[in-house]
């Protein structure tokens, strides 16, 4: 695994407050090394969800500075370029939601070409030919040509990653990716998520799964009321935590 | 209906429940044929009213060809009509959902304006109140600019009712993008695409299935509401049955005859939106 001493992605101090006095996010700091695999655990409504898309501006942070593959932006200062960098940030953040939201009038091989083409100008010919090695890499190239209310929950999220790959993502982040699905169709989408982390992606996973917190992800971060609670290798964080709240919430999901 | 008796057998289904399928087929045929036959009962006695009224039915066929000949004009002023309307509607949509404070409000002021006063003083306020702005315009040193005020007929009916159903099909544009799941526009965002191009490559698309069966509907409603222009002297279709009518003292042959050739129009159009309604949906099972 390729590791370098500049982080990835760097974020400091974050602040969410939703109006008119939610305060979701207080002052997180987090930086993910390249190649790293980072799981975040924590119970639901306490802030990692909001963490995760403040990485890449879908949620505006209220305070704190982000950092994505040397892309600065801080909360709140209001140049004429931030919705340009926002985009470069973007460019570089693959995200793949619970709800896996493919482009319903579009077919599979469209769904995955889309950002290549439109975003990054490619020539659709060389989308395509990459769209179609992931769609390999994603065992689907059968499904090539299918619309998404086809497919599987599992498919479907699995289309949804190939989506998010073809645009050469810097590094992926993964918003409760298996939540919605059969448990029979976790198994599918966990093994791509594994692959992709063994090649060396960058991976932020808000996620509940234990095969990739335990197995595949470097670092464990437990949040908590918008607060990490605790981080440290699966190892520490599963057989030995340090905090009583970590030991809680693992006996709930254990 | 040759199946509707014969639910294949040795395919694993119970006798019993072989029995029960077959009635329910039975019971949907016998629903489907009385259906048909109390259309006709209906149609008939419709007829039986039209000749018990006496109607003078040969004059009915003499004056059809000059009646038929306005249809033109009714499609013309129907059609150019509601291709403004749908670019109103846009516009109107986009306008009612900016951030923009400006665009905003002149959208939201141009719905509730249109909306709020009726079509008929509309119609006058494009024909005959435009050329006094002109005139007034004119007082103030644009000489000339009175001529651009006076609309022939044709116009000021195609301006009245394009803007009046777009201020209406704005309303619906802007539930139908309203309708698509935000995280359509997250995953959008999320590539990396610019509101521009999500709007027209992700939004919109999925936005236009939905719209298409009101927007249909209301060039339904435009098709009649464009007899309104033969306020102003367009020899449209129930301008010519109007005036045929009067001179011959003979109003209710003529009004049924127009109202017959209105109603045949509607069924065709009807007939058009049920396969392009199809033509849409294909492809997929269901619009999440």
């Amino acid at each position: 695994m390729m590791e370098t001493d500049s982080p990835m992605v760097k974020i400091s101090n974050i602040h969410k407050v939703f109006p008119p006095d939610i305060h979701v996010l207080c002052g997180i700091d987090l930086a993910v090394k390249k190649g790293e695999t980072v799981a975040i655990l924590g119970a639901s409504g306490s802030g990692k969800s909001t963490l995760l898309r403040c990485i890449n501006f879908l949620e505006e942070p209220t305070a704190g500075t982000v950092e994505v593959d040397g892309i600065v932006i801080e909360a709140g200062e209001n140049d004429k370029l931030r919705t340009t960098r926002i985009r470069d940030i973007r460019k570089r953040t693959g995200m793949c939601f619970q709800a896996f939201n493919l482009f319903p009038h579009m077919t599979v091989l469209e769904n995955i070409i889309e950002g290549p083409v439109t975003v990054l100008h490619q020539k659709k010919e060389a989308a395509t030919a990459y769209a179609e090695q992931l769609l390999q890499w994603i065992g689907l190239s059968e499904k090539r040509d299918e619309h998404p209310s086809r497919l599987s929950g599992g498919q479907q999220q699995r289309v949804a990653i190939a989506r998010s790959l073809a645009m050469k993502p810097k590094v992926m982040l993964f918003d409760e990716p298996t939540s919605a699905l059969d448990p029979e169709l976790v198994g599918e989408v966990v093994e791509v998520m594994e692959r992709l982390a063994k090649e060396g992606m960058t991976i932020i996973a808000v996620t509940h799964e234990l095969h990739f917190a335990r197995d595949v992800a470097d670092r464990i971060l437990i949040m908590d009321n918008g607060n990490w609670v605790e981080q440290g290798p699966p190892e520490k964080i599963f057989n030995n935590p340090e905090q009583e709240r970590t030991r809680q919430f693992l006996a709930h999901i254990l | 209906m040759k199946a509707d008796t014969n639910i294949s057998e040795g395919s694993g289904i119970p006798a019993e429940a072989r029995k029960i399928l077959t009635r329910i087929k039975t019971d949907r045929t016998v629903y489907k044929r009385k259906l048909v036959i109390s259309f006709i009962v209906l149609a008939i006695a419709m007829v039986t009213v039209l000749i018990v009224l006496k109607l003078d039915f040969k004059f009915m066929k003499d004056q059809l060809p000059f009646i038929f000949a306005g249809m033109g004009y009714t499609l013309f002023v129907s059609f150019m009509a509601i291709s403004l309307a749908c670019f109103l509607a846009v516009v109107g949509a986009l306008g009612r959902l900016s951030k923009n404070p400006v665009f905003n409000s002149i959208a939201s002021t141009y719905v509730s304006l249109i909306r709020g006063t009726p079509l008929l003083v509309q119609v006058y306020m494009w024909y005959l109140a435009l050329p006094q702005i002109g005139k007034a315009l004119e007082g103030y040193g644009l000489t000339g600019i009175q001529a651009y005020f006076t609309l022939p007929a044709l116009t000021a009916g195609i301006l009245a009712l394009g803007v009046c159903y777009g201020a209406y099909m704005t309303e619906t544009v802007r539930a139908g993008i309203q309708s698509i799941d935000p995280g359509q526009t997250e995953a959008a965002n999320a590539l990396g695409m610019t509101r521009t191009q999500t709007m027209k490559r992700i939004i919109f698309p999925q936005a236009l299935r939905v719209i298409i069966p009101p927007v249909s509907n209301e060039f339904i409603a435009m098709v009649k509401d464009s007899s309104l222009v033969s306020l102003m002297g367009v020899w449209e279709l129930s301008y010519r049955a109007i005036k045929m009518g009067r001179r011959h003292f003979q109003s209710l042959e003529m009004l049924i005859t127009v109202a017959l050739i209105y109603w045949m129009m509607c069924i065709m159009l009807q007939y058009f939106q049920e396969k392009l309604e199809t033509h849409m949906a294909r492809g997929d099972r269901s619009i999440r």
